[in-house]
């Protein structure tokens, strides 16, 4: 009837021309994967240095933190004391480097404790449609009041001490986490994949460990780390207006709020705790922001 | 449109009651014993039970709440511990600085974040597009005190161009008073800025990519009318609406920057109450600052019906 259709031009002679582009082979292994994600390099690492600085405190130069020596009192930074001393002559470099290990503490307690308490309330709200309702009204009415006022009136109504203080940031951050695993699961509960496991007959708990529970992991991990960072803030920001750990405790918050009486004359005693804290929240973003790209590329074009 | 105001007011009152039920029930949620907490390590028996009583902690849950609400809803916030003064009074004296404070803090970071988002968008993988970017990572990670610090002592301390700390009411004349809170504004809006720059940015990018961008261009729409007129107004609703969101930041940056510059308003008047255990200043200021943030998300709301005709609910 008609002619036979040709192939269009070229695909002819695109077999005959050689590759003018080898084709781009990734960089397998643990390696390629950091050097196409530049960010989780950079944010790793810093997150790494600082877990290192908090593990092995005692074996880096430092002094007791809590050691006082009145007559050493507000000395500037020097070949003694690396970033001087406080008004009750304290090495403040002792103290900022021992105030690593409350802030990562906090940090990553509250995003774990907070990941699991939000993973518990976003699954019950996405398949129990009764329980929805209401756990998704006391979860709108917790997210209106601000977190970190909701963290000080928990810590005015408890003893300050670390626990408490990973208590109040974790229930001030449990409403967000619940939002974003309930969306993820009503969205996966439409999926045909989970349909097909429904119409051949599988439970729902097998449905929530098989199909649910893995992909609500990637969104969950950043989210997680998000949380982290904004821990580390809040727990600074308690401790800074006096509603965090108790002053005994070298966190960062209370060296700057000790700091603070003094800050014009003696301005160092604010600043190293605060560029600690700053690079370390920093880095926990950036390693964040990393893990979205990696995991959920369509969002790297947009953020 | 009427219909759906009314709904969506409505819809607000249960809302508000979750949270005066919540904020409530933080006396019975925290671990411990409150009244002891409150009444201090020096307390004696009698103390913590004067407290006890005084907090309603002696009378059942559900009175107690029935009470409290009757008394809320008539104005009344409860009495301070420390001062005996009406909290409500105690708030009335420090609303103006914080008022202040947030207000110039939104007009400021609402007028320097969009214009910086719309750019990074419209130049895309450029210098200044990474530049922005960057400035909005930096913004989330640097705390509010840091900015704070920072500033002051770059620019009161060392250059002397502004005051350091305090505050001048507005009666005073409009000089001395913005003079005080420009420095605020600005260590109080770096997250702020950072968020919304990130959030235009995303939307418009988005939204320059429509046919409808293109058909203007094509007409030959100026570039700056593309971008402010056809494309922003169709990038509002995801805008504004963080916008709205992001007064939960400036409310719990409010505390920490008003201790930094020692500026009188309800942060620091939460500040102190913590320090003297004053929990029903602590209450109420908490009540009254989720009850405004609920209010400006309803207004937010209600504006997307202007922005946006499209919207009919």
């Amino acid at each position: 009837m008609s002619a036979a259709i040709l192939p269009p031009p070229g695909v002819n002679a695109a077999a005959a021309m050689p590759d003018i582009l080898p084709p781009v082979k990734p960089k397998k292994g643990f390696i390629g994967f950091l050097r196409r994600n530049p960010t989780i390099a950079i944010g790793g690492f810093l997150v790494l240095s600082m877990v290192f600085v908090a593990v092995f405190a005692p074996f880096l130069f430092t002094k007791d933190p809590t050691a006082l020596a009145p007559v050493m009192r507000t000395r500037e930074p020097s070949a003694q004391w690396w970033f001087g001393t406080d008004m009750l002559g304290r090495d403040v470099y002792s103290r900022v480097l021992y105030g690593t290990r409350v802030s990562l503490t906090v940090g990553f307690s509250v995003a774990i404790l907070a990941s699991l308490a939000g993973l518990t309330i976003g699954l019950i709200s996405g398949f129990i449609r009764v329980a929805d309702s209401i756990i998704m009204r006391v979860m709108d009415g917790m997210m209106s009041i601000p977190p970190i006022l909701l963290a000080i009136a928990l810590m005015a109504l408890t003893r300050g001490s670390v626990g408490n203080v990973i208590l109040a940031i974790t229930i001030a951050e449990i409403p967000r986490v619940s939002r974003l695993v309930r969306g993820v699961v009503l969205s996966l509960r439409e999926q045909p994949y989970v349909d097909a496991a429904v119409a051949s007959g599988t439970r729902t708990p097998m449905i929530i460990l098989r199909h649910i529970l893995p992909n609500t992991l990637a969104p969950l991990t950043v989210q997680a780390t998000y949380i982290c960072a904004s821990a580390m803030i809040t727990e600074a920001i308690l401790s800074f207006i006096g509603a965090g750990t108790p002053p005994i405790i070298p966190s960062w918050g209370n060296i700057m709020a000790e700091g603070r009486a003094l800050w014009q004359v003696k301005p160092y005693i604010v600043f190293f705790p605060a560029v600690f804290l700053s690079i370390t929240v920093l880095a926990v973003n950036l390693l964040g922001d990393g893990l979205r790209d990696a995991l959920d590329p369509r969002m790297a074009k947009r953020l | 449109m009427f219909a759906y105001v009314v709904r969506r007011v409505l819809a607000t009152i249960p809302v508000m009651a979750v949270v005066a039920l919540f904020v409530f029930s933080l006396l019975y949620i925290a671990p411990g014993d409150p009244a002891a907490v409150i009444a201090g390590d020096q307390a004696t028996p009698a103390d913590i039970e004067r407290i006890r009583a005084s907090l309603g902690l002696d009378r059942p849950y559900l009175v107690r709440f029935g009470a409290w609400v009757w008394d809320i809803m008539r104005g009344d916030l409860g009495t301070s511990i420390f001062t005996n003064l009406p909290v409500s009074t105690m708030i009335a004296q420090r609303i103006e600085p914080t008022l202040s404070l947030m207000v110039v803090t939104l007009l400021l970071a609402v007028s320097v974040a969009v214009p910086m988002g719309v750019v990074a968008a419209w130049r895309q993988g450029t210098v200044i597009d990474r530049a922005v970017m960057g400035f909005a990572v930096l913004g989330f990670s640097v705390p509010v005190f840091v900015v704070g610090y920072v500033l002051a002592y770059v620019f009161a301390l060392e250059l002397d161009w502004l005051p350091v700390q305090g505050y001048t009411p507005f009666s005073r004349g409009f000089g001395p008073w913005i003079e005080n809170l420009i420095l605020p504004a600005i260590a109080l809006g770096t997250v702020y800025i950072a968020l919304i720059a990130r959030i235009t940015r995303a939307t418009m990018l988005e939204v320059l990519q429509q046919d409808y961008i293109r058909t203007a261009k094509a007409k030959g729409v100026g570039q700056r009318a593309i971008l402010f007129l056809h494309a922003l107004k169709n990038a509002a609703v995801p805008i504004v609406t963080v916008i709205g969101i992001g007064i939960a930041l400036l409310i719990g940056g409010a505390v920490v920057t008003e201790s930094v510059f020692a500026i009188p308003g309800l942060g620091r008047l939460t500040v102190d109450a913590i320090l003297r255990r004053d929990y029903p200043v602590i209450q109420g200021v908490v009540l009254l600052f989720s009850f405004v943030y609920v209010l400006v998300n309803l207004v937010i709301d209600l504006l997307y019906t202007l922005f946006d005709p499209r919207i009919r609910y």
